[in-house]
């Protein structure tokens, strides 16, 4: 099914950017300038927004023509594309994932999508679904890094891992009733743990601009 | 593939001297034509891959230019230029991207390297230190003579004497030196485990591209170089790299963590590194050293990983597994193909027996320069995701124990079995045992390259 691996649904979205010669910069610049500066980690605009486990967004100017024996194509349109892997649940619930987006980060949808055409502004939470979806394409293939876990599922996983290995380093070679009353509290302890915030369980890094993929 | 011109490369890119005594000089050139009459001068002096009919000279000398040098050779622009990025850029330039941050930043390097005013890098091995300073006060005289190059730094290096014979044991107390890969149409008799992995589980010579410039690589593709062809072919690419040891950090992290583990200290030494300290691959003698595995050509490099994906015997992030992971990755080993480089260097600083109190202050380490056709492609690939990264040996952000840059984060996981002598094990709070202190980017041109900067007839049109 398209979209769709198990519980990660696959969302790939091109918004056509609004192509007006007096506008100076131009629209897509814009939007460049403003996504060289989206902060990252759990400052990302995709970190105070439920469900996302990744999130790519590229301005396309064109097709770039290599040389023969291509054959030289053109776009009619530039396009703001937006990739984001998320929690669908096994129905694909796409609408809650994009109202979660309107209502947590409606600055940030604007200032980017306000240079597309046709957009019509996050205040209105069922219009901007609406209008993301219609500008959606079929994912047939995406990375699946998560083992189908949610978000919430692999933060907790990730916290664990770093938990319990600091704990075998602090405990090696331990007494064992010492070890297991240690253990026992350590266990109850991550137990009541929050789950760590989304982008804080990676290391530091700097947006990229580029468009090198790697 | 036809055996190459040894007598046009030149022998530091061939093969390892094996000499007990080094000292690497560092120049600045002046200007541009005293500089080219000093090259030429030097031109019959520099050692060539030709073989030693009547046994090793006493000394050997080699040259090598850094982007710097040959632009204040002034070769044409249009050769500057089309050197690759990287060595355009030379080894300060790219801190970020080789994780030379922190501890390993060039505000930490020594004067030479944090300044970059080195032009050009002289070579000199030798059978005795007698021969050593003999050769050098001859380059010192040739130098005043023609008056326009500096040495502005220079390194000794020496092999570790043990009784009396001369040995390739690091102060950590690692014997050092396996694992050099052998390449098509090299002389040099090939060794099982040096090479590339083949399908059917031998090992056969990497393509000569992967060192040589003028070759095909193992893509079947020309490595990118600079033109014209005649100065790129039959030169490479040389990283220098000091790397001071922290002596005394790593000792007392290993007196500290043996108590706590089942093996014991000199197990907990060799599954750091993959060996045991004598140089025994734990991959073939996961339980005790064994000298005949070490003395064995035909074994001492030959092994895979496959055997052990749970790292049982040699821990999945252990430095020689990180560093050439055979067939650790899959597909018969193809992965790695575009990753090898060929190591040269020595150790500095006076040795230590585990006896004698020792400092970190003490300048001690070990002088690792890296021979490759592309510093990208392979030193930095391997620098950048190997050493200072763990995802592709599946340690998610662990570094590699000894040389990565941890500033007091890293972890180190040592996979084991149900045996009380083989239990896994966790080094927390890794300090850093190697701090980096400068280096950088080399082109060592052929001795026919060497004769046209010498005469400035190089001529990229």
């Amino acid at each position: 099914m398209p979209n769709q691996n198990g519980n990660v649904y696959g969302l790939t979205i091109l918004s056509p950017i609004i192509n007006d010669e007096k506008a100076t910069p131009s629209h897509d610049l814009q939007i460049r300038k403003y996504l060289a500066t989206l902060p990252t980690g759990e400052d990302s605009p995709f970190a105070k927004t439920p469900g996302t486990h990744l999130a790519r967004l590229v301005v396309m100017d064109d097709v770039i023509y290599v040389g023969m024996p291509a054959c030289e194509e053109h776009l009619k349109s530039k396009y703001l594309i937006f990739e984001s892997n998320l929690d669908g649940g096994p129905n694909g619930d796409l609408d809650s994932y994009l109202g979660g987006l309107a209502q947590n980060i409606p600055e940030h949808l604007d200032a980017i999508w306000s240079h597309c055409v046709g957009y019509p502004g996050a205040a209105n939470s069922q219009a901007f679904i609406n209008y993301m979806k219609s500008c959606q394409l079929e994912t047939t293939f995406f990375f699946a890094a998560v083992n189908d876990k949610s978000l919430p599922e692999t933060l907790r996983a990730l916290q664990t891992q770093r938990a319990v290995t600091n704990f075998i380093a602090a405990h090696q070679g331990m007494e064992p009733r010492q070890l297991q009353a240690d253990f026992v509290r350590f266990a109850s302890e991550l137990k009541a743990a929050p789950v760590p915030p989304a982008g804080s369980m990676s290391p530091r890094r700097e947006i990229k601009t580029g468009g090198r993929n790697e | 593939m036809s055996k190459l011109n040894e007598t046009d490369i030149q022998g530091f890119v061939l093969r390892g001297y094996n000499m007990p005594v080094a000292r690497y000089l560092f120049l600045q050139l002046k200007d541009a034509s005293s500089a080219r009459t000093l090259v030429r001068r030097l031109l019959h002096e520099i050692t060539t891959g030709q073989h030693w009919d009547g046994g090793k000279p006493q000394s050997t000398l080699n040259i090598a230019f850094t982007h710097r040098g040959l632009t204040a050779l002034e070769l044409p622009d249009a050769t500057l230029l089309s050197f690759p990025v990287e060595f355009q850029q030379g080894m300060k330039k790219r801190a970020a991207i080789l994780g030379d941050i922190g501890l390993n930043s060039p505000e930490h390097w020594d004067e030479v390297w944090r300044t970059e005013s080195v032009h050009a890098w002289l070579g000199v091995n030798a059978l005795s230190t007698e021969a050593l300073e003999t050769r050098c006060s001859a380059i010192a005289a040739l130098l005043d003579e023609t008056g326009r190059a500096t040495i502005v730094g220079a390194q000794d290096a020496a092999s570790a004497i043990v009784n009396g014979k001369q040995t390739t044991g690091e102060h950590f107390g690692f014997t050092d030196g396996f694992g050099n890969p052998d390449y098509l149409g090299f002389a040099r008799s090939s060794q099982p485990g040096q090479g590339k992995l083949m399908p059917d589980g031998t090992w056969a010579p990497l393509a000569t591209g992967e060192l040589l410039l003028g070759y095909a690589d193992e893509a079947g593709e020309l490595p990118v170089a600079p033109v014209p062809h005649i100065l790129a072919a039959n030169g490479t690419f040389m990283v220098y790299r000091k790397l001071h040891q922290n002596l005394a950090t790593f000792r007392a992290f290993l007196d500290e963590n043996a108590p706590r583990y089942g093996g014991g200290k000199e197990k907990l030494a060799a599954k750091f590194i993959g060996r045991w300290r004598d140089g025994t691959p734990l991959e073939l003698s996961p339980d005790s050293p064994d000298q005949s595995i070490v003395k064995d050509p035909q074994r001492n490099t030959n092994f895979t990983y496959s055997a052990d994906s749970d790292g049982t015997r040699c821990p999945v992030g252990a430095h020689i597994r990180r560093v050439h992971p055979r067939d650790a990755f899959g597909f018969n080993g193809r992965l790695i193909d575009r990753r090898r480089i060929t190591r040269r260097g020595l150790p500095y600083g006076r040795f230590a027996p585990e006896s004698e109190q020792v400092s970190d202050a003490e300048e001690r380490g070990v002088i690792f320069m890296a021979l490759n056709a592309s510093i990208s492609r392979q030193f930095e690939f391997v620098q950048q995701q190997w050493i200072e990264y763990g995802n592709d040996a599946r340690q998610g952000n662990d570094k590699d124990m000894l040389l990565g840059n941890h500033g007091g984060q890293g972890k180190y996981v040592i996979q084991g079995d149900r045996s009380p002598a083989n239990p896994p094990f966790v080094c927390a709070h890794l300090p850093n045992f190697v701090e980096l202190r400068g280096g950088d980017y080399f082109f060592l041109p052929s001795i026919t390259a060497l004769g046209m900067i010498a005469m400035d007839l190089v001529d990229p049109r």
